[in-house]
């Protein structure tokens, strides 16, 4: 039966028997690739304190190119939250931009935070400030530690966004975890289950 | 008459911060942005919705046809949300900066010499010109040290302005051939635009800032 989201219609004339058109997959609307940013994000002390408990691990999400992300403590301004205090209301934003004479959307990060710095990679950002955002970097605040890995997709209108837990700290020296390759079914487990015995990788590694 | 910057500076209560940060946020002048509108059909409502003083937080202020623009503009071709102005700090510096950046899908917005498209953006300098769906706009930025919020000041000008103007030279991106109309406009130099002829408006409190000189523009201003 025709359904919704079925490639197959109900198409009739007054007076005529209803035939099943299949809606002809070659007129749909040419499918274009999605921008992606995967954020594999990593607290020391996410098991106990449930930070983490808003975040939806492993679900992709899709956004228009024209949102401003913003990650924070604050559920009403922010669309990722962290249940911390010691989180900033709003800790820090994404936004997607294009530059001139390229087919491909970047991301510029912005520090939104009044108390605590932001750490891209080596260089650190204070209030206000922004930067274009590399296509793989470490983000850090606090004891935060994300690492971010872009793929560029053809898309100017949607990008998608995905998380993935470590229970290990991703700072180690020149050590970032690779990215994980997407299950057909969509779903996965956390990363970094293979070994779960503690590592010496200190808090206050900066 | 246009507030001065200090009363700008005492205008700005932040009810929720404690009497010492409060105290100091208000010592802090706020960044002013001194903004002139004009479109060229006389007597629209294109600005009927424009206050003659706003202020606003860190975040982008957007500028746009619907509800929750910020600068709210009744022109039916303009997007919901056509543009915004961000503010954000520059490393080093104490005063804050603004990037214009499209968000209308549709528009092109031409910005000092430079026709942008939806997504792409530039910082904005001390005196900026902006056009999109026939506005001018006009924006002058008098940078304050508070961080906390900023102020537009809004001017509807009768006049024209902005005319046919060379690109400034320190604009790196010269080299993109902005001076060739936008592909399929059909329009080559908008002659048929009266008011590119017109003088000169002056500035609000100032003499003109705007040199006069001749460039096609694109379809933009149209």
């Amino acid at each position: 039966m025709a359904g919704r989201g079925s490639p197959w219609m109900l198409g009739c004339k007054a007076g005529q028997i209803p035939v099943l058109i299949m809606s002809s997959f070659e007129d749909v609307d040419t499918e274009e690739t999605v921008t992606s940013l995967h954020m594999t994000l990593y607290h020391p002390g996410h098991q106990r304190s449930g930070i983490f408990q808003s975040i939806k691990f492993c679900n992709r999400e899709t956004l228009p190119t024209s949102e401003v992300v913003k990650f924070g403590r604050n559920s009403s301004t922010c669309r990722y939250t962290f249940q911390d205090k010691q989180v900033s209301r709003v800790q820090f934003s994404l936004q997607l931009f294009k530059k001139f004479d390229s087919s491909v959307v970047s991301f510029e990060i912005k520090n939104m935070s009044k108390k605590t710095n932001l750490l891209v990679d080596d260089k650190e950002l204070g209030y206000l400030n922004k930067m274009d955002l590399p296509d793989k970097c470490l983000i850090r605040f606090g004891d935060y530690q994300f690492l971010v890995e872009k793929e560029d997709g053809e898309s100017l209108e949607f990008f998608e966004i995905q998380f993935f837990l470590s229970i290990r700290p991703l700072l180690q020296e020149n050590k970032w975890l690779p990215q994980k390759p997407t299950p057909e079914c969509g779903s996965c487990s956390p990363c970094s289950t293979q070994n779960n015995s503690p590592t010496e990788a200190g808090e206050n590694e900066w | 008459m246009p507030p001065t910057l200090g009363e700008l500076t005492a205008a700005v209560p932040e009810l929720d911060a404690p009497r010492e940060v409060r105290l100091l946020s208000m010592e802090r002048p706020l960044t002013v942005l001194r903004v002139s509108l004009h479109h060229p059909t006389p007597g629209s409502a294109t600005f009927a919705y424009v206050p003659p003083q706003v202020e606003h937080d860190a975040s982008p202020l957007l500028v746009g046809r619907g509800p929750d623009a910020h600068l709210r503009l009744q022109l039916p071709r303009l997007s919901r949300q056509h543009l915004s102005l961000e503010p954000y700090l520059e490393k080093g510096s104490a005063r804050l900066a603004f990037s214009l950046k499209v968000l209308s899908r549709k528009g092109s917005v031409w910005v000092n010499g430079l026709t942008l498209r939806f997504l792409e953006q530039v910082p904005l300098g001390a005196v900026n010109r902006v056009a999109f769906s026939g506005i001018q706009m006009v924006v002058r930025i008098e940078g304050g040290t508070s961080l906390e919020a900023f102020v537009c000041c809004f001017h509807l000008s009768p006049s024209p302005l902005i005319y046919r103007l060379r690109a400034e030279e320190t604009d790196e991106r010269e080299s993109v051939p902005q001076e060739q109309p936008p592909p399929g406009s059909g329009q080559g130099a908008p002659d048929h635009l009266g008011f590119l002829h017109s003088p000169l408006q002056p500035s609000p409190g100032g003499a003109p800032e705007i040199p006069l000189q001749r460039e096609p523009l694109d379809g933009a201003l149209s």
